[in-house]
């Protein structure tokens, strides 16, 4: 059965082709969504990741920094110090905002660091500081080449015009980079004295988990959150908005899959109805030549699966290079998913040339002679 | 052809939701900080100082302050991103249609989206916590929704405690009074200083920009690589029916029949079949833009003239391409292999 199925499968080359390679990119629109998310997740949470703090304290009920906003009064902050076993308080103000250079516009995080930061810097610095002093900014370098600026350029950002004094890696994502400003400057366009969040950093030894619960317990209107806890409501938040789309991704995916899967297996079994008509006449069973066609159907999706990861694959090394901002993990959960959609789509497809098979009635083959 | 429509339809539709609050929302300028000439992505803050000196500009027929935000909602333990805006119901600047309930008459009452408020199955008088508060559910909103966000309203005063930011509005809508050149409210309101004025059509293409930047790259790879896809199954479609003519074809050789009228033979189906499949691709988005659509009202599928012309023309390119795939095993066939088999 095995030996039919096999020969069946890869007679005429550019079928073959044909087949693994749609299949295989249905399943690469799959993989590469479902990657661009993975990548998102990775990309969202990075600043929060390399934060050096163990606890990010935001106004009560706020538990997220996209697409958020907290203000927190200036006493919360002396509050948060006072609490045991704190070992240093970062506070930070945050916007939404963007970045000018020239005439290109790029929307971003902007941050206020104090001088005196002791966590929430840039953690990774191509050039230059990572930290900004009055007039000054830190922005992303992929960014900062795109626009032909270096060290000693000028951007604009909050509206303030400031020289660059820092190149920044790894701070730009899908939708924004990561912008550094002087404490100072940002409160000079900010009305008010809140800060947005404070950033924790506990004594050696001590529990993330008890500092924050111990803030939340001493200290009015804010919600105190271990680093991880923070990442994982971020992770959250890409989750949650990719979910609806992504079903309909997949949907697509495995329809167009099981289309050219489909149409694949029909037209080998086509060219081969006067053998099946052959073995039909010599007794086959049609358990043995249904087997056949559904060895066939996931030879080619087991053949796809692999174009597919390995065309992700290749994407995820050369999409960034392209376009910056974009980054595509592969997640296992991913490949799980797509592997039970490719099953499918085998037992799917194998049904129409079963159909086709079991009304074949061998007397004909040998009257119409059969060849195709 | 039906995917590279549908991710563009998503697209437009999107623009099309996110554009709508700015679209209904009575006025042609908006006021907002300097510098800041979007609305949905750029935090702004106007003092409410400066709101007076707007609002006795001469030439300011009406003035709407309102205050916006992106907030993360937690509703059953899912994190769904909501646009708040804080109004002064009396001024105007809230929901359009409101399909049940009221406009919020006090600070802890809010109007909801009501697809939101009915995918979490969330009723007038329902409450839900928001940065910390609670708020009473009063109302639910019509046409204040998208598959990214949803329009979430509270009084200003409201959404002012809630941002900490008591003595200050993100924008201003503004309409000129009648009779009264709107470029030269536009340079009054300039000259107050420390403002952004911007056309609303203006600040509607930028906010389209941002989310075009965002959007763009994920679209483009997902177009990229259905665009392929598409080409190997227009060759597969038609390798299949040439391999079901193998025989006339090695007829038509051995009768004399040259490889270029057999290719011009296997592009007019490939023509056809693209045909055929952008016509049918059309009607499947369409059918599906409706499935989806009623499955999940928030999903906007908008398909436009030019995103059709980009399909038509592409769904061409692979029939062209897919056409070489028939045309190689015609050019290596032998004529006598067909009488001898």
């Amino acid at each position: 059965m095995i030996g039919l199925a096999t020969r069946n499968f890869r007679q005429g080359r550019a079928r073959v082709a044909l087949t693994i390679g749609g299949v295989g990119l249905a399943l690469t629109l799959i993989l590469a969504l479902d990657g661009i998310f993975a990548g998102s997740e990775r990309q969202i949470t990075a600043y929060l990741d390399n934060s050096a703090a163990d606890v990010w304290v935001s106004q009560a009920g706020v538990r997220n920094l996209h697409m958020s906003a907290s203000a927190l009064p200036r006493g919360a902050v002396e509050e948060v110090a006072a609490v045991d076993v704190v070992a240093s308080v970062t506070p930070l103000l945050y916007v939404t905002g963007r970045v000018e250079f020239g005439a290109q516009r790029n929307l971003a995080y902007i941050i206020g660091l104090p001088p005196d930061a002791a966590a929430g810097r840039p953690w990774q610095i191509a050039r230059g500081t990572d930290l900004p002093g009055p007039g000054e900014a830190v922005v992303d370098r992929v960014l900062a080449e795109q626009a032909g600026i270096d060290l000693g350029g000028r951007v604009t950002i909050l509206g303030l015009p400031l020289t660059v004094v820092g190149l920044s890696e790894n701070t730009i994502t899908i939708t924004n980079s990561i912008a550094f400003v002087a404490f100072a400057d940002f409160a000079a366009v900010r009305p008010g004295d809140a800060v947005s969040f404070v950033l924790v950093q506990v004594l050696p030894g001590a529990s993330a988990e008890d500092v924050a619960a111990v803030i939340e317990g001493t200290v009015g209107g804010v919600t105190a959150q271990t680093r991880s806890a923070f990442a994982g409501q971020e992770r959250r938040v890409v989750r949650d908005m990719a979910t609806d789309v992504l079903t309909v991704m997949s949907s697509a995916g495995f329809l167009i899959g099981l289309a050219v899967m489909a149409l694949s297996v029909y037209t080998a079994t086509l060219s081969r109805r006067a053998e099946y008509g052959v073995l039909k006449a010599l007794g086959a069973s049609s358990r043995f030549l249904y087997g056949s066609v559904v060895i066939q159907a996931l030879l080619g999706t087991a053949g796809a699966l692999a174009v597919g990861l390995a065309v992700t694959v290749v994407l995820t090394a050369v999409v960034p290079r392209v376009l910056p901002g974009v980054a595509l993990a592969i997640a296992v959960d991913s490949v799980v998913k797509v592997a039970i959609i490719s099953t499918i789509i085998a037992a799917l497809a194998a049904i129409l040339p079963i159909r086709q098979i079991a009304g074949l009635d061998p007397a004909t083959v040998f009257r119409k002679g059969a060849a195709p | 052809m039906l995917l590279s429509l549908l991710l563009a339809g998503f697209e437009s539709g999107l623009y099309r939701q996110l554009a709508g609050y700015l679209e209904r929302t009575p006025g042609s300028l908006v006021v907002a900080q300097q510098g800041v000439d979007e609305s949905l992505s750029v935090t702004s803050v106007v003092p409410t100082a400066t709101l007076d000196r707007v609002d006795k500009t001469v030439g300011v027929g009406r003035a709407i302050p309102i205050v916006a935000q992106f907030v993360i909602l937690d509703v059953h333990d899912r994190k769904q991103p909501a646009y708040l805006v804080g109004y002064e119901p009396g001024r105007g600047g809230g929901p359009w249609e409101i399909a049940a309930g009221r406009e919020p008459a006090a600070d802890d009452e809010a109007i909801l989206d009501e697809i939101l408020a009915n995918r979490h199955g969330v009723r007038l008088g329902d409450s839900f916590d928001l940065v910390g508060e609670r708020f009473r559910v009063v109302g639910l909103s019509r046409g204040t929704s998208s598959w990214m966000t949803s329009f979430l309203f509270v009084r200003a005063s409201a959404a002012r405690s809630l941002l900490g930011a008591p003595d200050a509005v993100s924008f201003v809508f503004v309409t000129a009074a009648p009779g009264t050149d709107e470029t030269v409210v536009a340079d009054r309101l300039r000259a107050i200083g420390g403002l952004e004025v911007t056309p609303k059509a203006v600040m509607i293409e930028h906010d389209r920009q941002v989310l075009a930047r965002v959007f763009a790259a994920p679209v483009r790879l997902m177009t990229g690589i259905a665009f392929v896809v598409g080409s190997l199954v227009v060759g597969l479609v038609l390798y299949a029916a040439t391999v079901e003519r193998r025989r006339e074809y090695g007829v038509l050789k051995a009768l004399g029949g040259r490889n270029r009228t057999l290719y011009l033979a296997t592009t007019i189906q490939a023509l056809v079949v693209a045909i055929a499949g952008a016509i049918a691709g059309v009607g499947l988005t369409a059918g599906a833009a409706q499935v989806v659509m009623a499955a999940r009202p928030e999903f906007a599928v908008t398909i436009e003239a030019p995103a059709l012309a980009v399909a038509l023309a592409a769904s061409l390119l692979m029939a062209l391409l897919g056409g070489l795939v028939p045309a190689r095993l015609i050019a290596g066939l032998a004529p006598a292999d067909v009488f001898r088999r």
